[in-house]
């Protein structure tokens, strides 16, 4: 084995270090420590001369390991290996001795000081002597991406990309992209008319050269990691042929059968071959299996479809034989936009969703108002009447630790925003039962103050119920809605015809499976969990996977929008980059000695090592793309088998033990 | 007989504590010479053995230091590490081992005079405690 | 403009006793709209809670002594505010630093219960002659189950009906039980909540002394509230013991095959759950199904059940303090009853016995609706 060469320099940094330490007496002290070739003392060790001092011992004096002591390594180690690599050595054989904010800098006493530097150094010395030479590893990005979910959120996301001339996968699992957007009828606060700012962009998505369609699919699985990932896409069959299907909706008015329909939130009923709205894209029919007469009775009955469909897209053939199809895609990173699920009030049964006809969440109502909804855009009773007062109640499901402790962010706005649909429809008057008026972006506090002119009663009050039990006439054939105005201090009760419930948003009942697909980390709430809230808000701790919109948690629109095209500038800047430099001074697993236990597996944050069988045993593999070296693997691994790099036992053993000799 | 000086050793994580203690320098807070830093990347890289070794080599008391909960560079190190605090401190303690010869806290970048204010307390009360019951054997035997 | 309130020792034990989910209510007031004293009467239950945060309760309201810790609104409190805790704390301080008024009654009868360890001031030595002609053995170590009856059913003339049954029950089935008799005291857990602390820890005490010094394994308790305190407060105290409410123990007989009927009872019986059983304790299903298991009883259900079941107003302390007519929650219970066509009201708590047993009297419905505890039932159906 070779010998170690160490270089030692002690820096004066002018009196910064001097002033304080005594740095003759360290550079003779550390002269005498073994393997140390030789120690020198320089003014300004960061300077060209005061490098040019390692390079040239490097060569000349053949060393092969350097310690410089002098400021912070946070400032100058990066300074310090870069010479050493200048100097031909591998920049992992250095180390450094911070004697100046944590010694000269802190202490005044200079004999005092002095030991402590000389402790400093001596522990940097015995160190980097384990030092090994590291290897800093690139791989090259594939520039194409995958955008899960077709909801405002990645619709937005795929053009920014695919505008960028890049190529973009969506996948959506309905049969139309849209997401919530497409069902809500007027947005706050300039309510603007959702379909009308939306479809022009559903329609983009739909042409755009560089973005694949893959509608009514779902992602199989996923494979790999930053920069290039494998994904198996499930193509749902619609049992229609798509290259043939022109949309003309002709088989879905001949179809006998109706069911509720999903879109109208089940205010209206769709057959069961369908275009879910006017406006979908895809514009094909879909044909709902578990409805449909002809292939529940294997083409026995109906078939009426068939018939009508003079584009010839729906035949038996179709109908009975169509097939999922899976299909494989390579993209450098993904960007998830899987949305949220609007929150199910019946398990707050003291509010009667379910039980009384005329409470409503804020998506039925949403599709109410919409002039092409199940009423015409005609704010109705079940029975047809046009209500006397509505109540709008906030806060349902959310800042309440019985269901979820977070406000949705949204609700007090379109709270806002029905009050004033229903004052422009209707003669009604509006009562808003709320805890807290959240009304923060930009143009909601003007909102709610339009609001107000428009003469809304406002109640401060959590309700504690509606029931149908009138205790007088007035109240008679109404719901009542009771709670306690705080405000006043007394307990009211307001006879309301239609009551609003503002559900709250919550996370896809189905995140978990996302999540485990996509390795990423769900908050106790339920949504996924970025890389840090404030600095790093889109990012995951999976390189190259990225979020965005309500899958991260409720948001509007303009904060999805936001967050969509941060996703994208994301994913463009490593396309643009080309390719990823990996940490060099990550966990390693020593084959030999591990058990195949699955504890490093088990504590990583980052999914990187995996417990996988080879040639019959199982063995901890590490995915080097994705360790960070944290090192909490190394801590729980029973028989040392995963070490990180620069940091093994060995080396901080020795400097350890550096720190409390004499 | 000379004064007890007690000896700490301090895991610090990189990008908080050992920041912190970078502050305190650069703001010019004083504070005793009785501490010797060792950066990890991440509090949860800490292993009981370094602690150990720490005490058995001679130290009278070990500090871990990292982020915030929130503030981990690795997102939950932090809690990772109180999990393995929480079983070192039980094996110390029926080692023999003084409750307030080890401590874990959260000190964050910007928190220098916090870092100083430890040092500060932990040197206090190790002066109280005096030389750890390791070192005493070992230099008993020796 | 308010001042802060002068008692500051006080205000500082009731925001410790309210902990720091007091300091988390954001004043939304679904308590106030949960309490049913909003039913009959204005009772500002937020109110109550922002002037505790706040330090400016005012001691000599006459709300002090109004919730009957029936846990409606702790239920439904979106912030988890211990609000039962926080009205005891307030009584307490009121009890102990004398700065308040106690409802004359509720003196008397907590003077009653520290001295002769009953809330009726009966005679200690007459606590067992309930069970005189019964052939009830005193509990002695190594019998399988204590049988402790609370006061009520101990002494009423009225209630005994319940403690009587239950014996008759066991008796039939061959239990293994006994009773302590004049050697029990109070259960306490109703005077506690009162804001009578001390008495609560004297009683405590002595019965835990007592259980252990009979070496009491298991004890089956009539009342709900005997149920609660022996469970989740007596542990705290050094009392470990398996409790199990009657209701409980006649299911688990049923279940075992142990207890069979062999008469009909061919009545409509409505159920209305106690607080202290159901949202205290969460148990529901258990009195259900034994009346279930009656041949003949067709069991009916309140409009408000289970989880929101309308309290009789007992608790807390409550049971003996005056509630004026008009106020009373039983009576809306009754008249539910009578609405749905109930003939008898089954129960499982000696309070909720005293409450609709005065209802109904006072109502003048007692031809067409009965009270009965579950206990009594069953004794007549076997
Ligand atoms: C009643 C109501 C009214 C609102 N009104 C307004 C308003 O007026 N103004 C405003 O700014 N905001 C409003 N919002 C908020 C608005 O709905 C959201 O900000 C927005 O819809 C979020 O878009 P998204 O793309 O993140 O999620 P979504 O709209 O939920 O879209 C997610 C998409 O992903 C698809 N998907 C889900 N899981 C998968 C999967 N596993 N694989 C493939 N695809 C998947 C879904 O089918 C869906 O198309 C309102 C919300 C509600 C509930
Ligand atoms: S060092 Fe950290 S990131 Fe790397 S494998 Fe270990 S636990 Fe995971
Ligand atoms: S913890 Fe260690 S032994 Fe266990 S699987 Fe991971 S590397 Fe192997
Ligand atoms: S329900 Fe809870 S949060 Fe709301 S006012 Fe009452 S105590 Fe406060
Ligand atoms: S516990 Fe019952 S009586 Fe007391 S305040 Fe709450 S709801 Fe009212
Ligand atoms: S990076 Fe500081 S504790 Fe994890």
């Amino acid at each position: 084995m070779e010998e170690t060469r160490i270089g030692v320099y002690i820096c004066h940094c002018g009196l910064n270090i001097a002033g304080t330490v005594d740095v003759e007496e360290v550079t003779n002290y550390a002269a005498t420590l073994p393997s140390v070739v030789v120690s020198r003392d320089y003014r300004y060790m960061c300077s060209d001369p005061g490098q040019d001092l390692i390079k040239n011992d490097i060569k000349e004096l053949k060393l092969n390991r350097v310690v410089v002591a002098s400021c912070s390594p946070r400032m100058h180690e990066p300074t310090f290996r870069k010479a050493c690599q200048d100097g031909g050595l591998n920049p992992y054989l250095y180390e450094h001795a911070n004697i100046r904010e944590h010694c000269s800098w802190v202490h005044d006493d200079k004999k005092v000081a002095t030991e402590k530097a000389k402790d400093l150094v001596r522990a940097a010395i015995k160190r980097v002597y384990y030092h090994q030479p590291l290897e800093v590893k690139e791989v090259p990005v594939n520039p194409k991406v995958l955008v899960v979910g077709g909801g405002i959120a990645g619709m937005q996301a795929a053009l920014d990309i695919a505008n960028g001339g890049h190529q973009v996968y969506l996948v959506e699992r309905e049969p139309s992209i849209g997401g919530h957007m497409i069902q809500l009828d007027r947005t706050f606060p300039t309510l603007d008319c959702s379909e009308c700012i939306l479809t022009p962009k559903m329609a983009d998505v739909g042409h755009h050269p560089f973005i694949e369609l893959l509608a009514y699919s779902e992602v199989e699985e996923v494979s790999g990691s930053i920069g290039q990932f494998k994904v198996k896409v499930k193509k749902k069959a619609r049992h229609i042929d798509e290259s043939k299907c022109v949309g003309c909706g002709i088989c879905e008015e001949k179809c006998p059968w109706k069911v509720p329909s999903e879109f109208e939130m089940g205010l209206g009923k769709r057959a069961v071959v369908y275009i879910p709205f006017a406006q979908a894209i895809p514009n094909l029919a879909t044909v709902d299996v578990d409805h449909c007469v002809y292939i529940q009775s294997n083409g026995k009955k109906c078939g009426a479809c068939i018939k009508f469909c003079e584009a010839k897209a729906i035949t038996p053939e179709t109908l009975l034989n169509q097939t999922d199809q899976i299909i494989e895609v390579e993209v450098g990173s993904i960007i998830v936009a899987t949305g949220y699920d609007q929150f199910d009030p019946s398990v707050i049964p003291q509010y009667g969703y379910g039980r009384y006809d005329n409470v409503l969440t804020g998506l039925h109502f949403e599709r109410m108002t919409c002039a092409a909804g199940p009423t015409g855009g005609k704010v109705v009773l079940k029975d047809g009447r046009e209500p006397e007062n509505v109540a709008i109640i906030h806060c349902v499901g959310s800042r309440d630790q019985n269901y979820h402790e977070y406000c949705s962010r949204v609700c007090c706005m379109y709270g806002l925003k029905y009050a004033h649909l229903i004052k422009e429809l209707t003669d009604a008057d509006v009562y808003e039962f709320y805890i807290d008026m959240r009304c923060f972006g930009e143009g909601y506090e003007e909102f709610y103050k339009r609001l107000s002119e428009e003469g809304v009663n406002f109640i401060r009050g959590k309700v504690a119920k509606v029931t149908d039990v009138a205790i007088s006439d007035e109240e008679k054939g109404k719901l009542i809605v009771v709670a306690e105005d705080t405000l006043l201090g007394k307990l009211i009760r307001v006879p309301a015809d239609m009551v609003i419930l503002c559900a709250a948003l919550e996370a896809r009942a189905d995140a978990d499976k996302v999540a485990s697909l996509f390795t990423l980390n769900r908050r106790a709430d339920g949504f996924f969990l970025e890389r840090h809230v404030k600095l790093d808000p889109v990012a995951t701790p999976t390189d190259g996977v990225f979020i965005c919109g309500c899958c991260e948690g409720p948001r509007d629109i303009p904060d999805t929008v936001a967050q969509a095209e941060a996703t994208a500038a994301k994913a463009l800047s490593l396309i643009s980059k080309g390719k990823i430099t990996l940490e060099a001074a990550i966990a390693n697993v020593d084959e030999t000695k591990c058990l195949g236990c699955g504890r490093c597996e088990e504590i990583c944050t980052f999914h990187a090592p995996k417990v996988i069988s080879k040639n019959g045993v199982m063995v901890s593999e590490l995915n080097e793309t994705l360790c960070k070296g944290c090192g909490a693997c190394a801590v729980v691994c029973p028989t040392g088998a995963m070490l990180i790099r620069h940091f093994t036992q060995e080396e901080i053993l020795a400097q350890v033990s550096a720190l409390t000799e004499v | 007989m000379d004064e007890f000086k007690p000896q700490i050793i301090a895991f610090t994580c990189n990008w908080c504590t050992y920041a912190a203690a970078d502050l305190a320098g650069t703001s010019r807070i004083h504070y005793p010479p009785n501490v010797r830093i060792v950066r990890v990347m991440c509090s949860s890289m800490v292993n009981p053995m370094y602690v150990f070794k720490a005490f058995e080599s001679g130290a009278d008391g070990v500090l871990i230091a990292g982020c915030h909960l929130v503030d981990c560079h690795y997102i939950d190190g932090p809690v990772k590490c109180d999990t393995m605090f929480a079983r070192l401190k039980k094996m110390l303690h029926t080692l023999g081992l003084e409750d307030e010869r080890l401590r874990h806290e959260m000190i964050s970048a910007s928190e220098g005079v916090i870092f100083a204010q430890v040092i500060r307390e932990m040197v206090e009360q190790l002066k109280k405690l005096g030389p750890s019951p390791f070192k005493i054997r070992r230099e008993a035997l020796v | 403009m308010e001042v802060l309130s002068p008692y500051k020792e006080a205000t500082e034990a009731i925001v410790e006793a309210g902990g720091e989910p007091l300091k988390l209510c954001y004043q939304c007031g679904i308590c106030t709209g949960t309490c049913p004293w909003n039913l009959v009467r204005g009772f500002i239950v937020r109110r109550i809670i922002h002037e505790a945060q706040l330090g400016i309760t005012d001691f000599g309201s006459e709300e002090v002594w109004l919730c009957a810790t029936c846990r409606a609104c702790v239920q439904r409190c979106p912030r988890g505010v211990e609000i039962i805790d926080v009205m005891r704390a307030v009584r307490r301080a009121v009890v102990s630093l004398g700065i308040g008024i106690v409802p004359d009654a509720l003196r008397i009868s907590a003077k009653n219960i520290a001295g002769a360890g009953n809330p009726l001031g009966e005679a200690p030595e007459r606590r067992g002659d309930w069970a005189r002609d019964l052939g009830v053995k005193k509990f002695s170590p190594g019998t399988e189950i204590l049988y402790f009856p609370c006061c009520i059913p101990a002494y009423d003339p009225d209630v005994k009906r319940v403690s009587q049954a239950t014996a008759t029950v066991f008796n039939k089935l061959g239990v293994d039980f006994g009773i302590l008799g004049t050697e029990e005291r109070c259960c306490g857990e109703a005077i506690r909540k009162a804001g009578y602390e001390d008495t609560f820890h004297s009683l405590a005490e002595s019965n835990i002394n007592t259980f252990n010094r009979n070496e009491v394994k298991t004890i089956v308790v009539s009342s709900p509230h005997c149920y609660h305190t022996f469970k989740n407060e007596y542990p705290e105290l050094g009392g470990e013991f398996q409790v199990i409410h009657i209701a409980q123990y006649l299911a688990q007989l049923i279940d075992q095959g142990r207890l069979k009927f062999s008469k009909e009872i061919n009545k409509r019986v409505i159920y209305s759950d106690s607080c202290y059983l159901g949202r205290h304790n969460g148990v529901y299903d258990e009195p259900r199904k034994v009346l279930q298991s009656i041949p003949g009883l067709e069991l009916i259900e309140f409009p408000d059940s289970r989880e929101d079941a309308l309290c009789c107003g007992g608790g807390g302390g409550r049971i003996w303090m005056e509630t004026v007519k008009g106020e009373r929650f039983s009576d809306i219970r009754v008249e539910q009853a009578l609405e749905k066509g109930a003939g008898i009201i089954a129960l499982t708590c000696p309070y909720c016995f005293l409450n609709y047993r005065d209802s109904v009297l006072t109502m003048d419905k007692s031809e067409i609706i009965q009270v009965k505890d579950i206990s009594e039932l069953v004794a007549e159906a076997m």
